[in-house]
């Protein structure tokens, strides 16, 4: 006998019958999901001025996939965010050299309405997509193209390549009360590639390369200091296994995410999701997550007021060094066409959980609360 | 939920499919896309009926070239992979040996007409593309029956599920294929034909998903002056294999499991039994004295 392994052959061979064969979807998929998003308040001690209330996010998505003759398929997405609480504006140095913040001190009110549309062919042995979206909000603009293409080849591997670019306008509110920049304008363009190999029946992995390229307006209008260059690379590569352990009848996710960009961030992704089949019906996916990011060149503990704003800086909690935990659970349902899925993820990130940590713990680093239902329904 | 079992005769063998559902006419609807699937598949690769692929292509022998579809290349494809892994003997143009060796003879056939029969063998020869096959000498012929009854079986799981159906089993004789468990989620029990004693069971596996299969020379065999000779025949001697009892397999796939336990008959016992073990799949083999060996077997 030979010394290859008969089941990978043969397995792999099987696969390429029409039967088992990678098809266009055949079945329209309809789906809502309704999440909430909640982020702790900030202590009192640590806001100078302004609300202490932060953000909530309520969002709705709606999905809709549905086959065009036997190699098309297309797919609409459209969501809508209701947002309110108040976000930093800069950030002091106390007496104590602990920072503090200055909030906004309205409650920002604003909504954010997002639609994509994208097509999908089907070949033997490749698909080719394109994505049209565009998203909308009082002070932002976006209108993106993606595009998409993936080979399949020897049935046990597949190659993807994709592009997207975005085109975005800023319009801050309330711009010329604040001195807020009254227009700006940002292009975001996106190159990836991907590797699929099927190690056996039970198994993949991928592996992934993106290198984004972001141009034009990148700083945060709103906060009182704040000047980044007007130009960004970033690079992220990715790896993810997937897992079907029978014994157990459950899979293991584990996935990895290394990124670095030109603002001198650097950061690692690390996440783990056990899915266990309790019954055909019901399945339970604990979820554990680790985040941390190193700083950006530019970013300052506190705002330094002395400093001419054409320097870059940035006191954003969002470029600080610092690390973050997510521990979710999700639940899901089937019943004949219906899934019912429930999620509930807390988050909590603080310098002491990274692995390069600014200094100083930022005062607005989040810890939030999100909560998602989702209903989907095949017909 | 209710249970209905279907029985119907299709590729010489009966076949029985056990649905669950929650109206009957969605069962019957089931039902029904099942046994057309199977008569569709019986229709093209069948070597009895006229105009079949297989028939298309084995009266073309030595003559030309023969149009293939996708479906009839994947399959090439994939005896190519058994052909291989099996060192070739599993080769879908053994089955001229059936005109050495069939159940009309009543003395052992002469070296000649074996010689006769063997140069019509041989897969390396065949030569195919994604769209032509060529069986390059004349009386040479193709039998898709080693492949196509497992294959069917999958097909038929894929077709039971778009018809909605959950939980159920497929049986194209004796190739076994689950759409999902019981109802109730409990796996079924299947009997393992007792390779000595007609109409007994020697052991019961419990499945709820992926395919079983059985492969034995003893469901078939033919006697001459009291000695049994199993209907699997080596292609490269052209006499009857002395392989182990009965192979049986599970896999994700009944036509991965079908191959399996196929090429371990195909084997002398030893030979097999090393197979089956290198399958990693659980196998429940039963060797020429009744002993039961592999992963599938039990004591009790």
């Amino acid at each position: 006998m030979k010394k290859t392994d008969p089941l990978l052959a043969l397995t792999t061979a099987a696969l390429s019958l029409p039967v088992f064969a990678g098809t266009p979807p055949t079945e329209k998929e309809i789906s809502l999901r309704a999440s909430s998003y909640e982020e702790d308040d900030i202590s009192k001690t640590s806001v100078l001025s302004g609300s202490p209330e932060r953000y909530k996010i309520d969002k709705t998505h709606f999905r809709l996939l549905t086959p065009l003759g036997s190699d098309w398929s297309t797919e609409i997405n459209t969501s809508q965010e209701v947002m309110s609480g108040a976000s930093p504006w800069g950030t002091f140095s106390g007496s104590d050299e602990q920072p503090s913040l200055i909030m906004s001190g309205a409650t920002i009110r604003d909504k954010r309405t997002e639609v994509a549309v994208s097509i999908t062919n089907y070949q033997d042995d490749a698909s080719y997509g394109v994505t049209l979206g565009t998203s909308r909000e009082d002070d932002y603009k976006s209108r993106s193209i993606s595009l998409s293409a993936g080979w399949d080849l020897n049935n046990m591997s597949t190659l993807g390549i994709g592009f997207s670019f975005s085109d975005d306008d800023i319009e801050p509110t309330d711009a010329e009360k604040f001195g807020r920049i009254q227009q700006a304008k940002k292009q975001t363009r996106s190159f990836s590639v991907s590797w699929t190999q099927i190690i056996n029946a039970n198994s993949l992995l991928f592996s992934g390369l993106t290198y984004t390229n972001k141009e034009g307006f990148l700083s945060d209008p709103y906060k009182l200091r704040d000047t980044r260059p007007d130009k960004k690379t970033e690079w992220a590569a990715s790896l993810k296994y997937r897992i079907f352990i029978d014994s157990k009848n459950a899979a293991l996710h584990l996935n990895y995410r290394l990124y670095n960009d030109g603002f001198g961030i650097n950061s690692h992704t690390v996440n783990a999701e056990w899915h266990q089949n309790i019954s055909s019906r019901w399945k339970i996916s604990p979820r554990i997550r680790y985040y941390s990011q190193s700083q950006a060149d530019f970013y300052l503990d506190a705002d330094d007021f002395s400093l001419p704003k054409t320097v870059n800086q940035s006191s954003d909690h969002r470029l600080s060094g610092y690390g973050a935990i997510t521990v979710g659970i999700q639940m899901n349902y089937d019943l004949s066409g219906w899934k019912i899925k429930i999620g509930f993820d807390r988050y909590i990130s603080d310098n002491r959980y990274g692995h390069d940590s600014s200094r100083h713990s930022h005062p607005a680093l989040l810890d939030f609360n999100l909560t998602s239902l989702g209903i989907e329904y095949k017909f | 939920m209710k249970l209905k079992i279907h029985r119907f005769t299709a590729m010489g063998c009966p076949c029985e499919l056990r649905f669950y559902g929650k109206k009957e006419i969605e069962i019957e609807n089931a039902f029904s896309e099942c046994v057309a699937r199977t008569k569709e598949f019986e229709h093209k690769y069948s070597r009895y009926l006229d105009d079949s692929v297989t028939t298309t292509i084995n009266r073309s022998a030595g003559k030309n070239r023969t149009t293939i579809d996708q479906e009839t290349f994947a399959l090439l494809d994939y005896a190519q992979v058994c052909f291989e892994l099996s060192n070739g003997f599993f080769d879908i143009t053994s089955g001229t040996l059936r005109q050495c060796w069939n159940s009309q003879i009543t003395e052992l056939p002469s070296q000649i007409q074996i010689e006769n029969c063997r140069s019509r063998i041989g897969w390396e020869k065949v030569t195919y593309s994604q769209t032509e096959i060529f069986l390059p000498v004349k009386g040479m012929e193709l039998d898709f029956g080693g492949i196509v009854k497992e294959y069917a079986a999958d097909a038929l799981v894929a077709s039971a599920r778009e018809n909605g159906v959950e939980f159920g089993l497929i049986n194209l004789g004796g190739d076994i294929a689950m759409v999902g468990p019981q109802a109730d989620g409990s796996p079924w029990n299947i009997g393992i034909v007792h390779p000595a004693i007609k109409g007994a069971t020697i052991a019961t596996i419990e499945l709820g998903s992926g395919a079983l299969t059985t492969s034995g020379g003893y469901e078939r065999f033919i006697e001459i002056d009291g000695q049994r000779y199993s209907h699997l025949l080596n292609p490269k001697t052209g006499f009857p294999m002395d392989s182990m009892l009965s192979a049986t397999v599970i896999a994700d796939q009944a036509v991965v499991a079908g191959s399996i336990t196929s090429i371990a008959l195909l084997n002398n016992e030893k030979e097999g039994l090393r197979w089956l073990e290198n399958s990693k799949l659980p196998y429940l083999a039963i060797t020429k004295n009744l002993d039961c060996l592999g992963t599938l077997a039990r004591t009790d």
